[in-house]
């Protein structure tokens, strides 16, 4: 190394970015743990119910597990820089399909429970379709799917709700308890059913090929910039493909958690479940890592939900609003954070590159909603 | 010389780091005046001051024509005349050049507010004729016009609604999107905006382009102003050594003669885009530079042998092994590696860590029984890191945190790590500094002695004299000329470039 080089190092000597008292504290990557922390000490105190497992605790986590799938099948391909609004629509045919199916045949539970997830499947393949090689925006095109899938459902099954379809062996399946834990003393009882050990392995499942594998190191760096991916042999058309497949799929296990634990299908289930979904990835991008997450994310659903439940406590009558509000406004939020960080889908400038390094934290970048591999694709196909 | 802007004593700290010491200088109007230093010296942040994106230390003052001039707030900026054209241009491709222009300062309207179009083209027209660019055709859109007029138009915008004014425009690294040729058209029109009185800041990496253009210039080292000379009392190594500090060894690379070895890369017949049937052959531990002027195919070259841009027609071996030349995941795997020409849109992932940079074409060497292991990995880049002196805090600092030189260098290690029979690199040393590129030209130097057949492609002749074993001229999608010995020398690659044209006009 000559001595004009490490003249040349030194000038361009990157400072770390001095710490701020909040990031000390972890109050950024940390927020989603304060935050709960914050709402069992304040509904803890003022509602008596609130720290009970019969009275919150059980509820948050085992409803939860549901939109936690769904959020999880946001953030594979949202990794990858593609959206997928399409996750509500196909749990919903995952449901629907399985309900009718043990509603009408006398096929084990377990063959609709495969057919529902099958569909799923070709759904996520049609999304890849669409996005890859029609070069559709995937915003535009998940969207699209989603009032496609609705009309399916309504061919499928043309009513309102359905129940009492499935037979106990299959409700067993999913929600028979792994342990069951008697409280000294009192007649209360803690147990937790199987369907949150599945979620948990689906969780882990997602959390191995993300950290773990080379696909996943893949996945980010299509997200990051799909043309520097692409010149670095990463198939970038297979990587957005297989993260709508995998979408696709995690969406309709969610429907079959939800049919494990309510038994039921109702026509207002599963897209209305989106807006919590997105908000909670975009949230989860800003936790624990500074980029999108699995624990992360499920930190994100926790903690709204534990939000929400003590806001229905505390203000029973009140509710039907506040919880619409609570998860817009914390959607903006997290995605006002998120952007702000640089986190998610920021405009690329040249800016972000310049030669110079800024000796300081990089200034908020306005998000906006760009599909870099639909762009890559676009400026290829020109 | 009428004094335009004085500053005086700016300084400008930032937590752990003084990017700005004592800072003076004085612009006039009618003159050029060149800012040069290496990244980081804190030519970045003067202008970002002036633009009023950074707010100075006190105790700084600023005059300009006369009147103090607030520092650190752009609108005041603005109202005084300091205009900008950034190193991206800040122009809309999608819009055509009479909305870019009026994007500035607005449209012209006819009472009650509709746009006077006739009257916003005629304007835009006006503009740029004024620039020597009046064969832009103004209602078509920007992202189709060429790299020069792009930059016209951006320069036509800073210098719409103070027409009559003598101000300032600052420039940064105007030319840094510029093919070579094209940078006499801008010259060009920086000369006529002089002429008008205006005051011109130019701040460019390349001290060629100083000489050409500048009337004085002040060099910057360390956050400190080391000198402000008239250009005509220094020469371009002069320059250089106030930049660094001192003399820079400028060493002949290509240490060792070739053994003739079969392999390497060979083409036959490739053809697409600009490129027309072209052969190349470049041997194991052979190092062939391209050049060739815009349009002659030079752009074409690196994308249509590495599948980054899949070619009509031909055939790319690797070490005797045909490619299928359609994607570069199948060149990678056929032994090649290479650098894209534009670091930021092709290279890097900006939030990704210098370890994910570096390890992402070849993820997979670290993925053993169903696992990543991130702590081998973090130590072979280590390793890489030391061996190409990337100056980073740490392997998981994010890589837009690196200088341009140093992003460079890992997109180097990138593709070293593939351990490549063949090495393609595309404009390998744009937009870095003078020190980072000597050290960039001693690693295609190390890459070919350990045995790879290095392409280089370039604009930057004196670099391809430095380091190549062979030149290679490209005009019309075909070599014309071949350079080898003695005869390689910058002058005659450039003559050669240059007589190219004219056969192509004919």
């Amino acid at each position: 190394m000559t001595s004009a080089a490490v003249v040349a190092d030194v000038a361009s000597n990157d400072k770390a970015p001095k710490m701020s008292w909040a990031s000390k504290f972890g109050f950024d990557r940390f927020s989603g743990l304060y935050l709960i922390a914050a709402f069992f000490v304040f509904f803890g105190l003022t509602e008596n119910n609130y720290l009970t497992w019969n009275g919150s605790i059980e509820f948050v986590l085992t409803e939860k597990v549901i939109v936690s799938m769904l959020a999880l099948a946001f953030l594979v391909p949202l990794i990858t820089g593609t959206f997928d609004l399409s996750i509500g629509a196909n749990m919903a045919l995952c449901l629907v399909i399985v309900n009718k199916m043990a509603l009408e045949t006398n096929l084990p539970d377990g063959v609709g429970a495969a057919v529902g997830m099958a569909a799923c499947l070709v759904i996520g393949v049609i999304n890849g379709l669409i996005v890859v090689k029609l070069r559709v925006n995937s915003f535009i095109a998940t969207l699209g799917m989603s009032q496609v899938i609705a009309a399916l459902i309504h061919k499928i099954h043309d009513g309102g709700q359905i129940t009492k379809a499935f037979g106990t062996e299959y409700i067993n399946f999913g929600k028979k308890a792994i342990f069951t834990f008697h409280w000294p003393g009192t007649h209360s009882e803690i147990s937790l059913p199987y369907y949150f050990l599945y979620g948990l392995i689906v969780a882990f499942a997602v959390w191995y090929v993300l950290e773990h594998t080379p696909v996943g190191r893949h996945m980010f760096a299509t997200g990051g910039n799909p043309e520097a991916a692409r010149l670095s042999g990463v198939k970038i058309d297979r990587i957005a493909w297989g993260s709508l497949i995998a979408s696709a799929a995690i969406a309709g296990f969610a429907g079959l958690i939800y049919s494990w634990k309510f038994g039921t299908y109702s026509n207002s289930v599963g897209p209305p479940l989106l807006f919590t979904a997105v908000g909670a990835a975009f949230f989860g991008a800003s936790q624990l890592k500074g980029r999108p997450n699995v624990w992360g994310t499920l930190i994100a659903v926790y903690t709204l939900a534990f939000g929400i439940k003590g806001i229905g406590l505390r203000y029973p009558r009140q509710v039907d609003w506040m919880q619409p509000m609570f998860e817009g406004l914390t959607l903006i939020l997290a995605v006002a954070l998120a952007s702000r960080l640089g986190i998610v889908k920021v405009a690329r400038r040249r800016s972000d590159v310049r030669n110079e390094p800024t000796p300081e934290p990089s200034h908020p970048i306005p998000a906006d909603i760009v599909d870099p591999i639909a762009e890559t694709l676009e400026s290829r196909s020109q | 010389m009428s004094k335009l802007l004085e500053v005086r004593d700016l300084t400008k700290t930032f937590p752990g780091q003084v990017a700005l010491k004592s800072f003076d200088v004085v612009l006039a109007a009618g003159r050029t005046h060149a800012l040069v230093g290496q990244n980081g010296s804190g030519k970045s942040t003067f202008i970002k001051i002036l633009a009023g994106y950074h707010q100075p230390d006190p105790g700084s003052s600023a005059e300009l024509a006369g009147h103090p001039l607030y520092l650190g707030d752009g609108k005041a900026a603005y109202r005084a005349g300091i205009r900008f054209v950034h190193q991206d241009l800040g122009l809309v491709d999608g819009l055509d050049t009479v909305d870019n222009i009026a994007m500035g300062v607005g449209y012209v309207t006819h009472r009650g507010g509709r746009i006077n179009w006739k009257a916003n083209t005629a304007q835009a027209r006006d503009g740029l004729e004024s620039l020597g660019f009046g064969n832009i055709n103004v209602s078509r859109p920007v992202g189709s016009l060429a790299p020069s007029e792009r930059t016209a138009v951006a320069l036509a915008r800073s210098m719409r609604g103070w027409e009559d004014h003598a101000h300032l425009l600052v420039l940064d690294e105007p030319t840094a999107s510029l093919p070579g040729d094209d940078v006499e058209r801008l010259f060009n029109a920086i000369r006529i905006m002089k002429e008008r009185g205006v005051a011109i800041l130019y701040v460019s990496h390349h001290i060629d382009e100083v000489f050409a253009i500048a009337d004085d210039v002040t060099v910057l080292r360390d956050g400190q102003r080391v000198a402000t000379h008239s250009t005509s009392e220094l020469d371009h190594e002069g320059v250089i050594e106030l930049m660094i500090g001192h003399r820079l060894e400028r060493t002949q690379h290509k240490s060792r003669a070739l053994v003739g070895a079969i392999g390497g890369l060979r083409v036959n017949g490739l053809s697409g885009g600009a490129i027309n049937n072209l052969d190349l052959v470049v041997q194991p531990g052979e190092i062939v530079g391209v050049t060739g002027i815009t349009g002659s195919g030079r752009e074409m070259l690196a994308p249509l042998i590495t599948g980054q841009t899949p070619s009509d027609a031909g055939r790319v071996e690797v070490a005797g092994r045909a490619v299928k030349n359609y994607s570069p995941d199948d060149s990678i795997r056929a032994g090649m590696a290479f650098v894209p020409a534009d670091r930021a849109t092709q290279g890097i992932i900006p939030l990704a860590s210098v370890t994910h940079n570096m390890t992402l074409a070849d993820v997979r060497r670290n993925w053993r029984r169903g696992l990543l292991r991130h702590k081998e990995e973090t130590v072979e880049c280590v390793e890489l890191i030391e061996r190409l002196s990337v100056k980073t805090s740490s392997p998981a600092t994010p890589i837009t945190a690196l200088s341009g030189g140093n992003q460079q260098k890992v997109l180097f290690g990138r593709s070293l790590r593939l351990q490549p029979t063949v090495l393609v690199l595309d404009e390998p040393t744009s937009g870095i500094d003078v020190a980072a590129k000597e050290q960039i030209l001693l690693l295609i130097d190390q890459a070919a002695q350990e045995g790879a057949a290095v392409l280089v492609v370039s604009t930057d002749t004196d670099e391809l004299v430095r380091v190549a074993h062979r030149i290679i001229i490209l005009s019309g999608g075909a070599i014309v000329e071949e350079f080898t010995g003695v005869d390689m020398t910058s002058e005659n690659v450039e003559k050669a470039q240059l007589r190219s044209t004219k056969e192509g006009d004919q």
